[in-house]
């Protein structure tokens, strides 16, 4: 991408392109997620590739045919492929088989604790922990999104027309309740207090639930549909990608209702295409359709850096590794950038 | 590089059960042709294909919460072409296999909803395979039948052989009156050459002024009311910009239900460019194409495909567009 680079003198490589490792894949990067000071990233070859720091990445051949979805699972990662199969992969490689659909494909993979939950199509599969066959809970519609409470109790599953909760009762039995609103619901996700639950809609709007009293709001506005968002990691904001500035809904007290949300701008003009919150800080890394990521201050937008550079290609994942040193970034193009953030 | 370069083209393959649509599924999958294709096909579909390039779907129609209610898309479509689409190897066409009652308007109203399907595919052609022997009976009995018809871009008249010569026109003839500007191949095993089937851009609007949809007058005898039929307008004085808006605009918002095709070329008065539009339902695509040929008559030409055509007054409507 040199020449590229040539055309942007300002857009010059950064501190931490130059001390990172920056790979030129060449297949999609669909999904990352971090395990423990390891990043695992997901590719639209079936590869996955394990970043570590100090040694040179592995590189894992998984699928026969796109990760679409990728979980932590401990020490582990699960991840759901075009090809069918639902696989479990160590850190050190050790690739074992969950299950195989066949020619369905694994749209969406969650755990929580050692349970392992996949949907394929209409039907979500859930193997509580040391059991070979899973239940199934089945859906009217195909399945848009999966995510765990923070505490693993609850299951929210969104689907067209809304999202059903499934949750164990003292008996052991599935109990599921339904929260309604028409449309087609994606990823899904509660807020890290339990309070709150988020769907990204077809479209480009954002639904909420107040789960006490099922009260329900839209968050609009949206130039596009939101792909990404997350809550900050102490329910102060919740943050999403879908305009050309970082939206940041405000959580905390009351709610985001009757609140503006705090918009994040940057250089350019360009649609945020995946954001990824700092742990434990008001703190976010917005990746943009043109492949430059930033690491913005939410409450004091002056305080932004620019993190990785222009490369062409929407960015399409984001993660950090848990001790907070390093940072793995990836667009549709197959760039990726491997760096510690603090400077030696 | 272009946005529309990388679009991958999308085959919308509709036809009723037994007409032929696996048949052809099975050479695109199997011919040497260079080409890599993957096909999207109805899990409940008439016989399995067996290949790493068929993606099994639902057949999911959403309805978009915008208001609009014909505004039906196949949610399926969109989660699977956006997987289709991070792929580590290019795809040179996707076709996606509707079952023989489904109407194809969610499958293309899905290419001009969704943004992201937007930039990265695009509807490329409806292609109907009609069955020679079966249709006219078709038609009568199931008005999906009539709207595949009535839908398509190309239209493979499968299984002359079964058929005389004769009934091969009559059955034509019975074609033409709902679609007239549809391409009809007769087949036989759906022996089409795929260059005459995939990668038409037909519904590109340069494509429109390339292939001008065959104006004649459509016959306007109806046997009953809610049959599929076309209707074709042609002026050479030129129209009033402001007048053709409101009402074509409020023509579609109203009977966008009824009316499954438009096509058109316009010519507004004091514009030096060609309009060119077309639409399925009430979802229309429309821009200004250029100049008008120097050796060219202008005149502006349009055709409607849909039910109940003849009480929505368009005659009179497309004549009170004329400028004075």
């Amino acid at each position: 991408m040199t020449t590229d680079l040539n055309q942007f003198p300002e857009l010059d490589k950064t501190k931490f392109e130059q001390r990172g490792i920056q790979l030129e894949i060449g297949v999609p990067v669909t999904c990352a997620v971090s395990i423990g000071n390891n990043i695992a990233a997901g590719f639209g070859d079936g590869t996955v590739r394990i970043f570590s720091s100090g040694e040179k990445h592995k590189t894992l051949k998984a699928h026969k045919g796109v990760i679409l979805c990728m979980s932590k699972d401990g020490d582990s990662i699960l991840t759901g492929g075009d090809d069918g199969y639902f696989l479990k992969i160590s850190l050190n490689g050790e690739i074992n088989e969950i299950t195989n659909f066949g020619s369905r494909w694994v749209d969406h993979v969650a755990a929580y604790n050692g349970n392992l939950v996949c949907s394929s199509g209409k039907v979500v599969y859930y193997w509580d922990k040391n059991k070979k066959e899973p239940k199934s809970l089945n859906h009217d519609s195909t399945i848009g999104g999966l995510a765990f409470d923070a505490k693993g109790r609850r299951l929210a599953v969104s689907r067209y027309g809304g999202v059903t909760i499934w949750k164990k009762d003292y008996s052991n039995k599935w109990k599921s309740t339904k929260l309604d609103w028409k449309g087609s619901h994606n990823k899904v996700s509660f807020s890290p207090d339990g309070k709150y639950l988020v769907t990204s809609m077809q479209e480009n709007v954002l639904r909420c639930w107040r789960l006490k009293d099922k009260l329900d709001f839209a968050m609009s506005g949206y130039g596009s549909k939101v792909k990404s968002f997350a809550f900050i990691s102490d329910t102060s904001y919740l943050v999403t990608s879908g305009a050309i500035d970082a939206i940041c809904w405000p959580f905390d007290g009351e709610g985001p209702m009757g609140r503006k949300p705090i918009c994040l701008p940057y250089i350019g003009n360009k649609q945020v295409t995946f954001i990824e919150p700092f742990p434990d800080e008001k703190a976010i890394f917005a990746g943009l359709s043109d492949g430059s990521v930033f690491l913005s201050q939410i409450e004091n937008e002056n305080n932004t850096i620019i993190i990785r550079s222009f490369t062409g290609s929407e960015v399409s994942a984001i993660a950090m590794t848990h001790d907070k040193s390093s940072i793995f970034i990836g667009d549709m193009n197959g760039n990726t950038l491997w760096t510690s953030i603090w400077d030696q | 590089m272009e946005e529309t370069d990388r679009q991958v083209p999308v085959t919308v393959l509709t036809g009723f059960l037994g007409a032929g649509k696996t048949t052809l599924l099975n050479r695109i999958l199997t011919e040497q042709h260079g080409k890599k294709y993957a096909v999207i096909v109805n899990e409940f579909g008439e016989q399995g294909i067996d290949n790493d390039l068929v993606v099994d779907a639902d057949e999911e129609v959403f309805e978009m919460n915008n208001g609009c209610i014909c505004c039906t898309v196949r949610g399926d479509l969109i989660r699977i072409l956006s997987g289709l689409m991070k792929r580590a190897d290019k795809l040179d066409a996707i076709i996606v296999e509707t079952t023989g009652l489904a109407d194809p308007a969610p499958v293309a109203q899905t290419f001009f909803v969704d943004q992201d399907v937007a930039n990265k595919t695009k509807l490329d052609a409806i292609v109907t395979v009609a069955d020679a022997v079966h249709l006219s009976s078709q038609i009568e009995d199931h008005h999906e039948a009539e709207e595949q018809i009535a839908f398509g871009d190309v239209i493979l008249l499968n299984k002359i052989d079964l058929v005389k010569d004769e009934n091969i026109e009559v059955v034509t003839k019975r074609i033409r009156k709902i679609n007239p500007f549809a391409k009809i191949i007769k087949t036989t095993k759906c022996g089409a050459p795929l260059k005459e089937i995939l990668n038409l851009d037909a519904f590109s609007l340069k494509r429109i002024l390339e292939v001008e949809p065959d104006f004649l007058e459509s016959d306007h005898d109806h046997e009953h009311d809610d049959d599929v039929t076309s209707l074709s307008f042609v002026s050479n004085t030129p129209l009033d910009m402001e007048k053709f808006q409101n009402w074509f605009g409020k023509l579609l918002q109203t009977k966008g239900q009824d009316i499954m095709r438009t096509k058109g070329i316009l010519d507004f008065k004091d514009e030096n460019d060609r309009y060119v539009f077309q639409g399925v339902h009430m979802l229309m695509d429309a821009s200004p194409m250029g100049k008008w040929p120097e050796n060219k008559e202008r005149s502006s030409r349009l055709v409607f495909i849909g039910r109940n055509l003849d009480t929505m007054n368009l005659k009179e409507g497309f004549e009170a567009c004329k400028s004075e």
